[in-house]
């Protein structure tokens, strides 16, 4: 069997796992293998909590898993992130706006503060670099900056309303608990977007591992095709973080699960990354709210605990290769 | 045929090339010789496509310069070595424009590595290979290309002479099979072997061109080096150059 088929199928097979452990598993246990015989509880279960919260995660999970390949192929570093841009920060800064002024429905106005912040602070970091975009490394500078001010201003507005802390940190550790089908039905639809966008260019994507000379004699226009394939990146990001808040380190441990698994660096890999995530988020998920059951561990925990190990086995790994 | 006419090449205000004028005809090797900073890689790049020039550089009677229909392969100095990228993967990338970036037959990449006798270290990751290995890698990724026009900026830079020797002798086979060859070479004596015509290049001008077993015999070759090296012809014919000792 060719080996992309094989990954493909395995993708496919860990996903359908996860999402049906997801759906089963859980204070109320649900056998929706033998679903007539769900009662009424069960069935408002799983279909207005359950169902909802393993979608969002597999969309969130997707969109960053997929953002973590193309941003650590662009900047041609595997220990990009696709919060690299100031996404993150820029969200964050959003959010508190929303939560430090809103007087009335915040979970609406949220999610629009949030991706407006994420999208300025990438929109505000290509400005500063303007120019000398033809070099990543200045792009991640300048990215490195805006997040920084971002981060700056959300601190100040938290300690001027110090009433919004725990809210606003609660987002920040990331949740998926306000997964509705609203939810999941815009952030899939704007992450569905983006896939599409970096699945077509997924093959050419490999040649911004190289320089942009060599990118010319293959056909790519290697500037063209970083904003296009940042611009979808970002946008996928920013639906995520909007959608659940930060949670972290999805983005660089999936892509390299997947490149140590296949043994291969291509992002012809994206479709069974962008699998992996949403399989890797929807276990994350599944363990953060049954670890501690009844209480609910905050996803970024869970997530950063998984990845801070990963990422510095990585590091670590680099740099006994670089000797 | 690549006709450059006028052609000059500035950039923050230095001027990199100024005024070549230089005929290349298809199936020929074109080396450019000269010191450091003479302008050889930069008018490397101007054939490539990647630099904007004033004057004109024409392949087949159309403008160089983002033309998107050409068909060229290119091979820097210092080429990226992808993090965790191996042979075969790197090796495959030259056939994504005429697979129009769908799937590249794995037949196709092992006879490229065939040909340039690395078979066997498809497997091999990029920062494993020897530097004579990676250099054809290199060269196998440009057979996948296709290409009728090959620029290699210093393919034997930092290669023992064994690799040297090994790399050039594919170099010639590529020229053999009809593709246009245009490289710089540090290397005058490897240059006078195999280059078909050479262009002296010093200070962003060409000072000569002409057939390779000539013109190392032309005192702008020396001027070039500032007098600085000496000519020697062997008893075969074959020419030595080397470095005038202080």
């Amino acid at each position: 069997m060719k080996l992309q088929l094989k990954i493909g199928l395995i993708s496919l097979v860990l996903l359908l796992i996860a999402l049906f452990l997801s759906i089963s598993v859980g204070p109320v246990k649900i056998n929706i293998l033998d679903f007539s015989q769900l009662n009424q509880l069960q069935k408002t279960i799983l279909f207005d909590i359950r169902i909802p919260r393993a979608l969002l995660a597999l969309i969130v999970g997707s969109a960053l898993a997929t953002s973590g390949a193309v941003y650590q192929t662009v900047f041609r570093n595997p220990l990009a992130d696709p919060y690299l841009l100031g996404a993150a920060a820029g969200a964050g800064l959003g959010a508190t706006i929303a939560l430090t002024n809103a007087s009335s429905d915040i979970s609406v106005l949220l999610p629009i503060f949030a991706f407006a912040g994420a999208i300025s602070a990438v929109f505000i970091s290509f400005l500063i670099s303007g120019k000398f975009f033809a070099q990543p490394s200045t792009l991640l500078l300048s990215g490195i900056a805006i997040g920084s001010f971002a981060t700056a201003v959300q601190t100040f507005l938290q300690q001027r309303h110090s009433s919004s802390l725990r809210p606003v940190y609660s987002w920040i550790l990331g949740e998926l608990t306000a997964a509705s089908w609203s939810t999941v039905r815009w952030s899939g639809i704007y992450v569905l977007l983006s896939l599409i966008v970096l699945f077509s260019i997924r093959s050419k994507l490999d040649v911004l591992l190289l320089s942009d000379e060599e990118a010319l004699s293959l056909g790519v226009n290697a500037n063209q095709l970083r904003i296009v394939a940042l611009a979808a990146a970002t946008f996928a990001t920013a639906t995520a973080v909007s959608a659940s808040g930060l949670i972290g380190f999805v983005g660089i441990v999936v892509p390299h699960l997947v490149k140590g698994i296949t043994h291969q660096v291509s992002n012809k890999n994206l479709p069974f990354i962008a699998m992996s995530g949403a399989s890797f988020l929807i276990l994350a998920d599944l363990g953060a709210r049954t670890i501690l059951s009844p209480a609910e561990l905050p996803i970024g925990v869970l997530t950063a605990f998984i990845g801070a190990p990963f990422f510095i086995a990585i590091l670590r790994k680099r740099r006994l290769n670089s000797r | 045929m690549i006709e450059l006419n006028s052609l000059s090449l500035s950039f923050g205000g230095k001027t990199i090339l100024r005024d070549i004028n230089l005929d290349i005809k298809s199936g020929q090797w074109l080396c450019l010789v000269g010191p450091n900073g003479a302008g050889k890689s930069s008018l490397l790049k101007v054939l490539l496509g990647a630099l904007d020039y004033s004057g004109s550089a024409k392949e087949n009677g159309s403008q160089i310069f983002k033309n998107r229909n050409r068909s060229v392969a290119y091979v820097p100095q210092n080429p990226e070595l992808p993090e965790g990228m191996r042979v075969f993967e790197y090796v495959s990338l030259g056939a994504g424009k005429l697979n129009k970036w769908g799937e590249v037959s794995a037949d196709s990449v092992f006879a490229a590595l065939e040909k340039t006798d690395i078979y066997g270290l498809h497997e091999r990751l990029l920062t494993e290979l020897s530097g004579g290995e990676f250099q054809r890698a290199l060269l196998s990724r440009v057979l996948l290309q296709e290409a009728d026009l090959i620029l290699l900026d210093e393919p034997t830079s930092a290669l023992d002479l064994h690799q040297q020797i090994s790399v050039l002798g594919k170099i010639e086979e590529l020229k053999l099979q009809g593709k246009t060859i245009i490289s710089t070479m540090h290397d005058l004596t490897l240059a006078a072997m195999y280059a078909d015509e050479i262009a002296i290049l010093k200070e962003g001008a060409i000072l000569k061109t002409g057939k390779a077993h000539e013109i190392v015999h032309t005192s702008e070759l020396k001027d070039a080096f500032d007098n600085q090296i000496n000519v020697y012809t062997l008893e075969t014919g074959n020419t030595v150059i080397y470095p005038e000792k202080n």
